[in-house]
């Protein structure tokens, strides 16, 4: 127990072994005569060993013995050294060497004392290899803005610069940079960043976002600053690229004809260009919902594409706009993502209203051509007309002054019969120009065809006429006005089984009906082997009230055929070789058929 | 043989036929008639009209081609023909426009113009 009265002995005997240090004495022949016990935790067993051997597993002395200088000089030393400890494991430690002096001046013993440091001179290598390999360059720079540190970054991009003032080894400057971010921290003591461009030991100008911090002492004052600078030359390229990628894809989804929406995975709609709006008839500062979209959307479009379908494609569909209007539109849907996830959808739109608009115009402007045509052929007609009922008058007029009664009988049949005639082409004429609405609904094209077949069968038996309907076997549902395209039919194929009756040879002759869909487009063709038809006529059969067969057609037969077929946005073509035959084809493309009379969605 | 002067007329309509054979009879000439050009040109052949009226909507062979065949044959070619129809005079300049054949001697639209056709025949008749 060590008291007040007993403190002077416990220093005496006890401190020296306490002491968190390793003390040795050692003398002239450098053995290790006296030792505390923390020198033998540390170094291991002692008693008559040399120093060398004892600190550093050697039976040489040291090279670079400081022990022989202390002797000579009586100088004390503070050095470190690498030795072993008692384990063999290589010892880092910090040592006093101390002469002990007697009063003649000599020097018998030197007292060694000895700190472990492995430790810290392990986190100084480590700290000294942060700082080298950081992937950043530092400097720390002094009051003067000179280079007195750098690290191993430093050196490999701009070279050994230490030694000289940053703005010259760094810029290419005379004098101190106007902007300088370490002479801001020098003055007020804070840290500070700013942007610098530096040129590299190989000319290239880089540039660098660098922080300044002051390096302070305990006191708290500082002559240091260190500057930490990153490059930051690709980041700022990668910036301006994205910038101008973002502003070109932002302008173009601006000035974009079609509308563009994006939707994200929660309620945000956000993006919904100008285009957009006008479809939907929405004001510019107005805020749409994912719910309003979808509802003005047609049923369902949102979930399929969020539904993986990918790409969801509608040619022809419509939207509702705010005011609850309809407008034809496509519709592209697809979803966006990152890296494999859903991260939204995009959505293109279309509007076709002005494509409607030119097409409707297009038929109409068709259909008056056609009347145009027909009020010319009109003349014709009438002039044929007005010819038998001169003829007639002259009959009756010369009768009468001659007295023939015969001749007055005969006027009068040509008067009648030219009268019955000019009431027929009137009614027909009309009917031809009022132009009845056509009602289109979804039927099938081949029963249509079948009907007139069947219809003519026994007509076409009747004249020795083989009367045949070759059909696809399946053609899906079209939106036809399945009555007057019976009327089509039944004209082209009543011309057909004319026309074979018309030929010189009457005997085996055959019409054919074929039913089938080609490209997109329902196709019906007439084909006949009658008489055929030379050039003239073919040239006139659409476009006047033109008639080959005397008092037995009006000549609006095809023309009103024609009229039809134009009203269902199709074409009719005809293909005839003077005494081989004729083929009418009528091909109707079911992206321009009319939509349904009656809206009935299915 | 009577001194008459011979016309055939060649029309597809019945009530043309009628009229024209009145009203030609009635001033004085001979007529013949054809429903087509087939049988107009048969007829022309056989019976060598003084003049031929000709109707160009017709079956069978249209006007023009039966004109062609009729100017292009050598016993027929010198007999006038007057070339009556409905169409206009779109089928007079197509006519003219046709290489290698003369020009119809006579050009007449329907409605028929008695007092011109007459004129038109009488002149034409009296050349020759």
């Amino acid at each position: 127990m060590v008291t007040p009265t007993n403190i002077d002995d416990w220093i005496k005997n006890n401190l020296f072994h306490v002491i968190p240090m390793a003390i040795a004495v050692i003398n002239q022949n450098f053995e290790i005569v006296f030792a505390n016990k923390t020198f033998e935790k540390m170094f291991g067993r002692w008693e008559k060993k040399k120093c060398h051997v004892v600190y550093k597993n050697k039976d040489v002395h040291c090279v670079d013995c400081k022990g022989v200088k202390v002797f000579k000089d009586g100088v004390a030393r503070v050095s470190e050294e690498l030795g072993y400890n008692k384990q063999d494991r290589i010892t880092h430690y910090l040592q006093h060497t101390i002469p002990v002096i007697d009063e003649n001046g000599d020097i018998p013993f030197l007292v060694e004392m000895s700190l472990d440091i492995t430790e810290t001179a392990q986190i100084r290598k480590e700290y000294q290899l942060l700082f080298d390999q950081v992937p950043c360059s530092i400097l720390l720079i002094d009051r003067n803005f000179r280079i007195v540190k750098t690290n191993q970054k430093v050196e490999n991009t701009f070279g050994n610069i230490i030694g000289q003032n940053c703005y010259v080894a760094l810029k290419g400057y005379d004098t101190e940079c106007q902007e300088c971010t370490s002479g801001q921290t020098f003055r007020d003591g804070k840290m500070h960043s700013g942007n610098h461009v530096w040129k590299t030991r190989s000319g290239k100008r880089r540039e660098f976002l660098v922080s300044t911090v002051p390096l302070r002492h305990e006191d708290g004052h500082f002559d240091l600053v260190m500057e930490v600078a990153i490059d930051i030359s690709q980041t700022l390229k990668l910036e301006d690229d994205l910038k101008i990628a973002n502003s070109f894809m932002e302008s173009l989804i601006a000035t974009s004809i079609d509308g563009i929406i994006a939707v994200d995975m929660g309620e945000e709609v956000t993006i919904f260009n100008q285009a957009a709006r006008k479809i939907f008839q929405i004001e510019d500062h107005e805020k749409i919902t994912k719910e309003k979209l979808a509802s003005m959307l047609p049923k369902n479009f949102l979930a399929q594409v969020s539904a993986g379908l990918g790409h969801v494609y509608l040619p022809e569909t419509e939207v509702i706009t705010m005011e609850g209007g309809k407008i034809p539109v496509r519709l592209a849907g697809v979803q966006i993502q990152i890296k494999g996830k859903q991260s939204g959808m995009a959505i293109s739109i279309q509007n076709l209203s002005e494509i409607r608009r030119l097409e409707h115009e297009k038929l109409e402007a068709e259909r008056l051509a056609a009347v145009g045509q027909t009020v010319a052929g009109l003349a014709h007609g009438v002039k044929n007309l007005i010819t038998g009922l001169e003829g007639g008058m002259y009959m009756l007029n010369s009768g009468i002054e001659k007295g023939k009664t015969d001749r007055i009988g005969q006027g009068m049949e040509m008067l009648n019969r030219n009268i019955h005639r000019v009431s027929t082409f009137v009614q027909e004429f009309l009917s031809f120009s009022k132009g009845r609405k056509i009602k289109a609904e979804n039927c099938d094209p081949v029963q249509t065809a079948d009907e007139v077949v069947t219809m003519y069968s026994a007509k076409a038996n009747e004249s020795g006429i083989k009367l045949l309907h070759e059909y696809d076997s399946y053609i899906a549902p079209a939106c036809i006005d399945s009555e007057s395209m019976h009327e089509c039919l039944t004209n082209l194929v009543g011309n057909a089984i004319d026309a074979c009756r018309m030929s010189d040879n009457k005997n085996g002759k055959n019409v054919l009906l074929k039913t089938f869909e080609k490209d997109n487009a329902i196709i019906y063709e007439v084909i006949d082997d009658g008489c055929g038809m030379d050039y003239e006529i073919k040239n006139r059969v659409f476009t006047n009230f033109f008639t080959t067969k005397g008092l037995g057609g009006t000549g609006l037969g095809l023309l009103i055929t024609r009229k039809i077929i134009q009203e269902h946005g199709g074409k009719i073509e005809l293909e005839s070789e003077p005494g081989k035959g004729t083929t009418f084809r009528i091909t109707l493309p079911r992206n321009r058929l009319p939509v349904p009379t009656c809206t009935e969605e299915s | 043989m009577s001194n008459k002067k011979k016309i055939l007329v060649v029309d597809d309509e019945q009530d043309v036929l009628i009229y024209l054979t009145a009203l030609f009879q009635d001033n004085g000439y001979e007529v013949i008639t054809a429903k087509d050009g087939v049988e107009g040109f048969d007829l022309a052949k056989k019976e060598k009209p003084d003049l031929i009226t000709l109707d160009i909507t017709m079956p069978d062979q249209s006007g023009v081609r039966t004109y062609r065949y009729y100017k292009g044959n050598d016993e027929l070619k010198e007999i006038p023909v007057i070339i009556i129809t409905a169409i206009g005079d779109s089928m007079r300049s197509f006519l003219k426009k046709l290489s290698g054949f003369p020009e119809p001697e006579g050009f007449m639209n329907k409605p028929i113009d008695e007092k011109t056709l007459l004129k038109m025949v009488s002149d034409l008749l009296g050349k020759s």
